[in-house]
């Protein structure tokens, strides 16, 4: 294992960042998900020891990470912030980076080349930070982190700020590393973000895990509970005549503008199914669909709850 | 690894933002330099350097070194880009150390032009200066311990340039002129020693302006001994801090 930590709780003064967290992190890419204020960034600051744990154990590698050279040498990190040398050209800062990482000044140069152009970022790696705009200083981020090949890449919320392309190219590239069997946590406050690049979960809420594993099973966790689903129709009557034939519905209430209508389903995937086949062969009319439940919120909810 | 943590700190201290000011700051000494002779017409020259360069270049030197020194990690921390030092595969002492170097480098760079400066303002610019030399050597030696000094206080606390200024002006103006032994609990006290320049005399106002009111008898060599190992002493114990504490980005560590 790459990453373990055992009992592992952060403390700052009496607000505490993480409480008694035990888990595991194996190659591949894990979601760090929590809301924020969740304790994700705490963490990720404990495994790459720029915070020492209060109580419990936690090994990188099987060393202790806390400003550790060894550990540094397999782990890359690209940080929440958004800080730079805002007078250096993307160029200079990454090559920078590499020097301290133990290269040459020719192989540093080589490098951040190669790492700029992974990132996308050859064309505009010549200008100043500080004309580069937030997807621009994701890249760059990204690009620092991986300069020397590490075994470990952590990602503290590396999508915000990216355009939908970018947030795909994104997603590729840790996919590409994760295939040639690196592990990548990434964090996240945003489930739908996290479903799209992974299985893998760890689900923080008020500093505590949660949860630890497969989506699937928490997905399927959180289905034993009646989702909330809210259908925008022009005709909510007759929507709700056909809706209630189909399986799963435990409840429908009318909305008080008279333009939707409220379902309480179980299993909402079979229900997704259904819907769909009525729409198409009943002509259902349908002009939005939306479902409340769908966020960390309520995922939270109903771990808590179950 | 070193080589580019010492170059990125030089060039960091070298931009012409940050090092141009403090070379028109050396104009100040210049200026007096050139005017003493209005204030005090029958000194000998090598009492007007010895008058200006005491009053004004040593205490440039202290003011030079309490706001570049003091913020060889401050700043990194204030601008949240510690993260990216702290997370690579260098050691924190040599992050520390190296900068250190650096910063204190171009401090006493700053001092020798101001030392250069106040010479070319008494003797011109070709002109010979008895005591060019142990006032360079001064500066090179007080450049390095006040920067010890102002990088351990600034590993300290948060508000490191508030302690170090009121370090620069206000304890190493008064206490050098303290009677007793106080005066050794002075840096400024061990460059003077350094410079070994002559007495301001009987003229009490000038003495304590100059920094030469106290009982001030060291020797030149005490001066060197104590001041290298003054810096050895602070730069191993903030090397020991810096790598057994917690640096985290300031906002974040309320």
């Amino acid at each position: 294992m790459i990453v373990s930590a055992t009992q592992v709780s952060r403390w700052y003064g009496e607000v505490i960042g993480v409480n008694d967290v035990t888990c595991v992190i194996e190659p591949g890419i894990t979601a760090l998900l929590g809301m924020n204020g969740a304790g994700k960034t705490t963490l990720i600051r404990l495994i790459t020891g720029q915070l020492r744990p209060t109580t419990g154990d936690l090994r990188v590698f099987g060393l202790e990470p806390f400003g550790n050279p060894e550990v540094y040498r397999r782990m890359g990190y690209c940080p929440e912030i958004d800080n730079f040398y805002e007078h250096y050209t993307g160029r200079d800062f990454v090559r920078f980076l590499a020097r301290l990482d133990g290269m040459n000044a020719k192989e540093a140069m080589t490098r951040a080349d190669e790492v700029i152009d992974m990132v996308g970022m050859t064309e505009r790696a010549g200008r100043k930070i500080a004309g580069y705009s937030k997807g621009m200083r994701q890249r760059i981020k990204l690009a620092q982190a991986m300069l020397h090949e590490p075994e470990l890449i952590l990602l503290d919320e590396p999508l915000n700020g990216l355009d939908p392309v970018g947030r795909r190219e994104f997603m590729d590239l840790l996919g590409g590393l994760a295939n040639q069997g690196k592990a990548i946590l990434v964090s996240s406050h945003i489930l739908f973000e996290v479903e799209q690049m992974t299985r893998s979960l760890l689900l923080l809420h008020r500093g505590r895990l949660l949860a630890t594993g497969d989506l699937g099973v928490i997905r399927s966790l959180i289905d034993k509970h009646p989702h909330q689903i809210r259908i925008e129709t022009d005709e909510p009557r007759k929507a709700a005549a056909l809706l209630a034939a189909l399986p799963n519905i435990v409840s429908i209430k009318f909305d008080r503008s008279g333009e939707s209508i409220q379902l309480e389903v179980h299993e909402p995937s079979a229900f997704y199914n259904a819907l769909a086949t009525a729409v198409l062969e009943r002509g259902l009319s349908i002009r939005g669909l939306s479902s409340p439940d769908n966020n960390l919120e309520s995922v939270f909810k109903y771990l808590v709850e179950a | 690894m070193e080589a580019a943590i010492f170059g990125q700190a030089l060039r960091e201290n070298l931009r012409l933002r940050r090092f141009l000011p403090w070379v028109i700051v050396g104009l100040v000494p210049f200026g007096f330099a050139s005017q003493w002779p209005t204030f005090q017409p029958d000194a000998m020259k090598i009492d007007q350097y010895a008058n200006v360069s005491s009053i004004f270049v040593f205490h440039i030197l202290a003011l030079t070194s309490a706001i570049l020194t003091s913020t060889i990690l401050t700043q990194e921390v204030e601008n949240k880009t510690i993260v990216y030092l702290l997370t690579r595969p260098v050691p924190r002492w040599k992050l520390l150390v190296f900068r250190y170097l650096a910063c204190s480098l171009v401090v006493a760079l700053l001092g020798i032009i101001d030392i250069l400066f106040t010479s070319a303002g008494v003797y011109g610019v070709l002109g010979s200066n008895p005591l060019l030399f142990r006032d360079i050597a001064a500066v090179i030696v007080g450049a390095f311990a006040y920067g010890a000094f102002f990088m351990f206080i600034g590993l300290l606390f948060n508000r490191a340039m508030i302690v170090c200024l009121l370090f620069a002006f206000g304890w190493e103006t008064a206490v050098p002129n303290m009677p007793g032994q106080m005066c050794y609990l002075s840096i400024n006290s061990y460059l003077q020693a350094i410079a070994q320049h002559p007495s301001a005399g009987q003229n009490k106002v000038l003495g304590q302006l100059t920094s030469s009111a106290g009982d001030n008898t060291l020797s030149s060599n005490t001066g060197y001994m104590a001041m290298i190992l003054f810096a050895i002493f602070l730069v191993a114990l903030g090397s020991w801090w810096f790598t057994a504490f917690e640096y985290l980005p300031r906002e974040d560590a309320e």
